[in-house]
């Protein structure tokens, strides 16, 4: 193609000027992305019109502007939405026949009739409006009121809920202290400072077993009752130290598939030997039940 | 027209597109005499012009994702939009094609449109600028731009060939070109 006498027959004047048929136009627009001359005669020429169509220019009436601010602050809002020229307006728009007639209005000669009727027609429009926001300020109230009815509600349930987890946590805390003046330690199965002996039980108790946790330094004791059974009704299974083949007071402890997972801190312990299990009565004994010994180790 | 712009037009779209009020108005305060002026032109008609600038901010705002940078710069872009829009109207009263070209024989001869009836000192090189166009260029361009008249129509019209028409035009305008760029 030759693009200087393509450039020079006028016909890029005419496209940007508006008057060519629209199959030239597609012509001419495919030459623009073809032929940066093209392209650049074709943008000089937008100059051009830009600034004839300036020689034009009108100050618009007043209030146009703070109407068109108006309809864009409220255009998600329905009464905002039916504003707009219906083409414009979201989907979900009720229609309203009334902005239709309004611009069947526009399109014929204002004579001062019609102006009245128009006007009439607006007045219409605005307390249609004006509905329309009373309805939605009524439902407004009425669905606030129901939510603070359900946040009340749900605001008691975590209340709730907050104190069930409280006491939840105080009874696994006072289970770990049991009454030991020992702080706790944060990890003592990665801590090796912390001499960890398994307790096999054996008759009736075959086939359960504790695991008992001592620091010779700290005299910390933990104990883990992996394998264990509840204990009969008003009984409690006793943990004790074996020190120069005497029984010493460790502490009762809890067992149970709840508790097999958790550590449970143990009385002070200074020096032992080995570690028995005993079956008390609930709360503990001062001497063993030597009869009810379930099972012991040796410390290795 | 004078003013200290405080958007490029790179800043004026992004500003629309995260749908800021100020930009807007500051767009609507650049650009509404040059629209409305373009649809009070076209539908020669003051008193539905209002409504239709209305409607045309409306569809920059509601669809200038559809503008395309590539394509052109914003302004011929809104332009398009106030130009199509009004003459869709103007179309759609039905006018006869005579009536059109009366309209404008009537516009080109008579001084008293809007312009005569607000004068306004950023306007006052217009007419002295439109009176180095030939009367045969003003309708012209007048009748393509302005009544959306096809080149077949204006041939018809002016009695001239068809092929003439881009001829004419291209004329039109490189005299256009010189009188405003001097």
């Amino acid at each position: 193609m030759d693009v200087q006498r393509y450039i020079s027959s006028g016909i890029l004047e005419s496209y940007v000027f508006g008057m060519l048929p629209e199959s030239e136009q597609s012509d001419v627009e495919t030459a623009v992305l073809q032929y940066p001359d093209v392209k650049a005669a074709v943008d000089s020429l937008q100059l051009d019109k830009e600034r004839f169509v300036q020689l034009y220019a009108v100050p618009p009436p007043s209030g146009i502007r703070e109407r068109l601010v108006e309809i864009i602050r409220q255009e998600n809002t329905e009464e905002g939405n039916d504003l707009l020229p219906e083409e414009l307006r979201l989907p979900v728009a009720r229609k309203t026949p009334v902005k239709k007639v309004t611009e069947v209005q526009t399109l014929v000669k204002h004579l001062p009739a019609n102006r009245k009727s128009s006007d009439r027609i607006w007045k219409i429009a605005t307390a249609a409006i004006v509905l329309l926001l009373l309805g939605s300020v009524f439902m407004n109230f009425f669905f606030f009121q129901k939510s603070t009815d359900y946040k009340s509600r749900y605001k008691s349930l975590i209340a709730t809920k907050q104190k069930l987890e409280a006491d939840k946590e105080q009874q696994a805390l006072t289970s770990l202290k049991q009454a030991s003046p020992i702080a706790a330690d944060p990890d003592p199965l990665s801590n090796p400072d912390f001499k960890w002996t398994r307790i096999q039980g054996g008759g009736t108790y075959a086939g359960k077993s504790v695991s008992v946790g001592w620091n010779a330094r700290t005299q910390a004791v933990y104990l883990q009752a992996q394998l264990m059974p509840q204990p009969p009704a008003g009984k409690q299974f006793q943990l004790w130290a074996i020190v120069n083949k005497k029984l010493v007071d460790a502490g009762v402890f809890n067992t149970g598939a709840e508790v097999s997972e958790q550590l449970q801190q143990m009385k002070a312990v200074a020096v032992a030997q080995g570690f028995a299990v005993t079956l008390e009565r609930k709360g503990g004994s001062q001497e063993p039940s030597m009869d009810q010994v379930c099972m012991s180790a040796k410390v290795q | 027209m004078e003013y200290a712009p405080t958007y490029t037009e790179d800043e004026l779209v992004q500003g629309l597109k995260a749908r800021d009020q100020k930009v807007f108005s500051y767009l609507y305060d650049q650009y509404s005499p040059a629209l409305y002026g373009v649809i009070v032109k076209v539908l020669n008609d003051n008193s539905s012009a209002g409504d239709v600038l209305q409607e045309v901010f409306l569809k920059i705002w509601r669809h200038l994702d559809k503008y395309d940078p590539e394509k052109g710069r914003l302004f011929t872009w809104m332009l398009n939009i106030a130009r199509n829009t009004a003459i869709d109207i103007l179309r759609s009263k039905s006018h006869k094609l005579e009536q059109k070209i009366q309209n404008i024989i009537d516009d080109v001869h008579a001084v008293n449109g809007p312009l005569a009836v607000h004068p306004s000192t950023d306007y006052i090189g217009f007419s002295r600028i439109l009176e180095k166009l030939t009367k045969e260029q003003r309708t012209l361009i007048d009748l393509a731009y302005y009544k959306g008249c096809t080149q077949e129509e204006i041939s018809r019209v002016l009695e001239i060939p068809l092929g003439t028409v881009k001829t004419r035009m291209r004329n039109a305008i490189s005299q256009l070109r010189n009188i405003i760029n001097k």
